[in-house]
């Protein structure tokens, strides 16, 4: 149960990582590793006020803020000075390992004995459950998973109705067509750079989010947290995708969410069944490999099989009625 | 309604590559005026539309739309005086958006975009009303996704978004030419028939000679970066297919009267 509970926080937490990489991969294309250092950033900027006695949503807020202006330089060097998306992502990523450490100064931040979002919510949870711990069927959970649970999930489910709505009006609107199609948008109005900067900015805000909570959850801030969190998110997404099954927009969001949290539980269960934590990010880097290849591998084998059939495969993308 | 003066464009300077796109286009052209341009391949007829749109900015010239200087503006901003179709129908809309998205991104051509709804009831009601003028049944099909759509559904789509909000200049360039001749014929008709209901000032490039003397009612040719004729009024009205043939001839026998006299200064003197 420990087990159970513990992998659904942290999938609820990551559901947010998951949710900035969305816009990076899915809206813009922009495979964008800044989220390596942006996450820290975030773990890094919310251990430090803790530690200094900031009130946690302050901090939390803030190490949102931290994120923006990562992903914004980002965006910046990439759209202004024509730096190669990736490159520009790799550019700010390696230059954030040296800010994490200054703003930490040291490679780890421990904030466990901090008023805490979790201790908050220990507080909460033990108040309403009148001790500290909870029996939830049959289960004895501590107040302080349990509330750490709630906290994960109210956040996971906030940010992705907020995403939504936003992706649904305007400006969201225009910042997906920026990704869809440039010269379109372009053509209706809208500056392609600038939305190209504050998706950015959105994306590495919630994934520094994301890091700002984990922290929290996790009781530390470590400069070595963000080492392949953007695959992870990937695959997040990819998993939500198969969930899914459709390319709508409420539904992929609320994919990605869901992903993220079978991702943590796969991961939990064969963590559990003696797998190598050594391992884990080889795994989840042949996964990511693998979902991305296979699609296009099966379709391939499926066309020569119809070729093989004698049937013409051959349909041009006909521009007709 | 647009004024181009001096228009020069050289891409790729100082390089093997250098193409001479623009050699000084002149180009006045009144409100309301529909003008066919046509021309060699090469001879700067899309690159004047890319001008004038914002793609790149002139290397000398000025550019006037209804007595605003947009010579230095970039491509977004010149969006608020012009409406676009481009050659390639999978240009003009986002293939992921639904057909309702799109059209509500047209609406806001060239406004500030906040944080409203893009799509409200009253929106989609007037979206259904002029989607149906296409004849496409596609009014029952608004949340489709644009990508599912044919070229020339899309370029019907296209022509609407563009004129959604009454541009001040229309630039069509070459945007029947990548469909099929039935597509081709319905978008282009579409094109005339919007042009002459809201009055639009029209720029419209084409490769169709048929095209070039069924509309508009002003027809420039050009040639190596230059408008090389300018047909207006009754003049347009009498031309006929042959006779631009005739034009395109007269321009290629002097092309190659050029290179023969080049070749034969060549042996004389290198």
């Amino acid at each position: 149960m420990l087990l159970l509970v513990g992998a659904l926080t942290i999938g609820l937490i990551l559901a947010l990582l998951a949710l900035g990489v969305f816009i990076s991969f899915r809206i813009f294309e922009f495979p964008d590793i800044t989220a390596d250092g942006s996450i820290t950033l975030g773990a890094a900027v919310a251990a430090v006020m803790l530690v200094a006695g900031s009130d946690p949503l302050v901090a939390t807020a803030a190490a949102f803020g931290a994120g923006a202006v990562a992903g914004a330089t980002t965006g910046v060097i990439h759209t202004r000075f024509g730096i190669n998306k990736l490159l520009s992502g790799i550019l700010v990523m390696t230059a954030l390992y040296s800010i994490n450490l200054h703003i930490m100064g040291r490679s780890n931040v421990p904030v466990l004995d901090e008023a805490t979002v979790a201790s908050s919510a220990e507080r909460a949870a033990a108040s309403l459950a009148g001790g500290p711990i909870l029996p939830v069927f049959g289960w004895e959970v501590s107040a302080r998973d349990a509330g750490l649970l709630i906290v994960a999930l109210v956040a996971a489910v906030v940010v992705a109705v907020l995403l939504y709505v936003f992706l649904r009006t305007n400006v969201g609107t225009a910042m997906q067509a920026a990704g869809d199609n440039a010269q379109m948008i372009r053509a209706l109005g809208v500056n392609v750079e600038n939305m190209i900067i504050m998706g950015l900015a959105l994306s590495n805000g919630l994934i520094a989010l994301s890091g700002a909570l984990l922290t929290q959850y996790q009781g530390f801030a470590d400069i070595q947290m963000g080492i392949g969190m953007v695959v992870w998110g990937l695959a997040s997404i990819i998993i939500g995708e198969a969930l899914v099954g459709t390319r709508q927009l409420g539904f992929l969001i609320t994919g990605a969410v869901m992903g993220s949290v079978l991702f943590r539980l796969l991961v939990a269960i064969a963590l559990r069944g003696g797998l190598d934590p050594n391992d884990l990010k080889l795994i989840t880097a042949a996964f990511v490999f693998a979902a991305l290849v296979l699609p296009g591998l099966l379709r391939n084998t499926a066309e020569r099989a119809r070729r093989g059939r004698g049937k013409p495969a051959a349909e041009a993308k006909a521009v007709s009625q | 309604m647009l004024s181009v003066t001096n228009a020069v464009k050289t891409f790729g300077r100082d390089t093997p590559d250098e193409v001479r796109a623009l050699q000084g286009v002149n180009l006045d052209i009144e409100p309301g005026s529909f003008v066919i341009v046509i021309g060699t391949n090469g001879s700067g007829k899309s690159t004047t539309l890319n001008a004038v749109a914002g793609t790149f900015l002139l290397d000398e010239g000025r550019i006037v739309i209804d007595g605003h200087d947009i010579t230095r503006w970039p491509e977004h901003k010149r969006a608020s005086l012009i409406g676009r179709v481009f050659q390639n129908p999978f240009s003009g809309t986002a293939p992921n958006m639904s057909i309702a998205e799109n059209l509500a991104l047209a609406a806001r051509r060239g406004q500030p975009r906040g944080l409203g709804w893009a799509l409200n009831a009253s929106m989609m009601d007037d979206m259904r009303a002029r989607v149906s003028t296409l004849n496409m049944r596609l009014e029952n099909r608004l949340d489709q996704l644009i990508g599912s759509l044919s070229g020339g559904q899309r370029q019907a789509l296209t022509l609407l978004m563009a004129t959604w909000q009454k541009p001040k200049l229309l630039l069509l360039d070459e945007h029947t030419a990548a469909l099929d001749p039935k597509s081709a014929d319905l978008v282009v008709r579409l094109s005339d028939e919007i042009i002459a209901r809201d009055g639009l000032t029209a720029l419209m490039v084409t490769h169709s000679m048929a095209q070039a003397v069924t509309f508009g009612d002003r027809l420039i040719m050009m040639h190596r970066g230059q408008v090389l004729h300018d047909f207006k009024g009754a003049e347009k009205r009498r031309l006929r297919v042959d006779d631009l043939i005739a034009r395109f001839e007269e321009v290629r026998r002097s092309d190659q009267l050029d290179e023969t006299a080049a070749e034969m200064l060549q042996r004389m003197y290198v």
